[in-house]
């Protein structure tokens, strides 16, 4: 609780996270206000520009978490204030779930955030109520699992150059499959593998419950690989906190 | 012999005679108007009735969703989840009722009918009474709308980060005044 408090005054009254929300305040209001404004989106379907916001919202209010977890260690290695850290009173498991905690309230503010877009955006089609509960219960989900994610690169990493670059392109990677073509989602191997990746199984389920009005229970499966993929990455990123080092690597 | 001779008659009938073609099937609707209103569930029965003297084979119940004027887009799969029930053979005079769940996604004049086809694809569709909802229209997605939430949720935010620089401003100044 004391890591957790004391990562959150850095985070939040250092400036940096305000800074992050405020850009992801900005992209949310150019996204809604082109889904609110385009004659063919407004068009379409009301649900789908509320998915839409609301996906944008999941994704990147999950990559806030994963830029700001990225530098949870590798950043505090180089800038010299590890070594301090690491001998405090507070074991290294604590020390990291401290930091994740802190890192995750980036997603609580992103989230709160996306709620009057989403209100506006829904009201009049009663959905506002299921589509933010199922963007938080996603977007938690998946938070913890690119923060976790974010925390063992950040682990391992020798400098924060690298931990952000093989974070970022990890995110890139898991991004992927939701820009796969409609084609390209039929048939069991790209049905498995949108199943298996955290991110657009999350998606997807999202775009149950909001666009075809499904009931929450009507497609649970698509949110197994999240709850999986949070759990086993959030224990492994405090397990693998034995490991850290002074220079970056395993000490293995 | 003569039960012999009965016995093939019967299975001959039940050989040479086909199930109910749709064309004898009748499907019917508990209302033909409902008033929804914008993002409202609504719900209706239609009756799958068997009137010829044979059993139907299988059954396919489908329901379609249709803007009565153009100009208005209309997607059935975000009207209803559940637009196609396959039915068990009905037997002579029999009926099945079937229930649809609509929830009212779009403004306009607009009809729900369902098409009852064999599941054998053969033969007549049978459809039954349309029914009629309108819905009044309110458009909530306009610039004019969501301009205020657009300029005013960055614009507290960079407030805060503004607020929040000034502190750190102030505190770092007291912390290097002269003592």
């Amino acid at each position: 609780m004391v890591v957790a408090g004391q990562e959150l005054r850095d985070l939040w009254l250092g400036g940096r996270a305000l800074l992050l929300t405020l850009a992801f305040s900005l992209l949310l209001s150019v996204v809604s206000y082109l889904v609110a404004t385009n004659q063919a989106l407004n068009y379409l379907e009301q649900r789908e520009s509320v998915s839409l916001t609301l996906k944008v919202a999941v994704a990147v209010g999950a990559l806030l978490s994963l830029l700001a977890a990225a530098d949870t260690i590798s950043g505090e290695r180089e800038r010299g204030t590890l070594e301090s850290l690491l001998v405090t009173p507070v074991s290294r498991q604590r020390l990291v779930a401290g930091k994740l905690a802190a890192v995750l309230s980036l997603w609580i503010g992103a989230f709160a955030i996306t709620t009057p877009y989403v209100w506006y955006l829904g009201r009049g089609i009663g959905v506002v109520g299921e589509s933010l509960a199922a963007g938080f219960v996603v977007g938690t989900l998946v938070a913890v699992f690119l923060a976790s994610l974010g925390v063992l690169v950040s682990t391992f990493s020798g400098s924060n150059r690298i931990s952000l670059s093989v974070s970022l392109l990890l995110l890139l990677a898991l991004f992927a499959p939701t820009q796969f073509p409609t084609g390209a989602q039929q048939g069991w191997a790209a049905n498995l593998l949108l199943r298996v990746n955290p991110i657009t199984a999350g998606e997807h389920y999202i775009g149950k419950i909001v666009v075809d009005d499904h009931s929450w229970s009507h497609d649970t499966w698509w949110l197994v690989s999240p709850a999986l993929g949070a759990a086993v990455f959030g224990v492994a990123a405090i397990a693998a906190a034995r490991s850290i080092s002074l220079r970056g690597g395993s000490t293995s | 012999m003569t039960r012999l001779v009965l016995l093939v008659l019967v299975a001959a009938t039940f050989w040479i005679v086909p199930a109910a073609s749709a064309g004898e099937v009748v499907v019917d609707i508990d209302r033909t108007l409902v008033s929804p209103s914008l993002g409202q569930s609504f719900s209706f029965t239609t009756t799958v009735a068997n009137h010829s003297a044979r059993s139907t084979g299988p059954l396919v119940a489908h329901l379609n969703i249709l803007s009565l004027n153009p100009g208005v887009y209309v997607d059935p799969e975000d009207w209803s989840s559940d637009r196609t029930r396959y039915l068990d053979p009905i037997p002579p005079g029999g009926s099945r009722a079937v229930r649809w769940r609509v929830k009212a996604v779009n403004g306009g004049s607009l009809a729900a009918y369902v098409t009852v086809v064999p599941r054998s694809g053969k033969g007549i569709p049978a459809t039954g009474p349309a029914l009629r909802f309108d819905v009044a229209s309110r458009r909530t997605l306009n610039s004019g709308g969501i301009l205020p939430i657009a300029l005013g949720v960055p614009a507290g935010i960079a407030l805060l980060v503004l607020g929040v620089r000034a502190q750190r401003r102030r505190r770092s100044r007291s912390f290097s005044l002269p003592v």
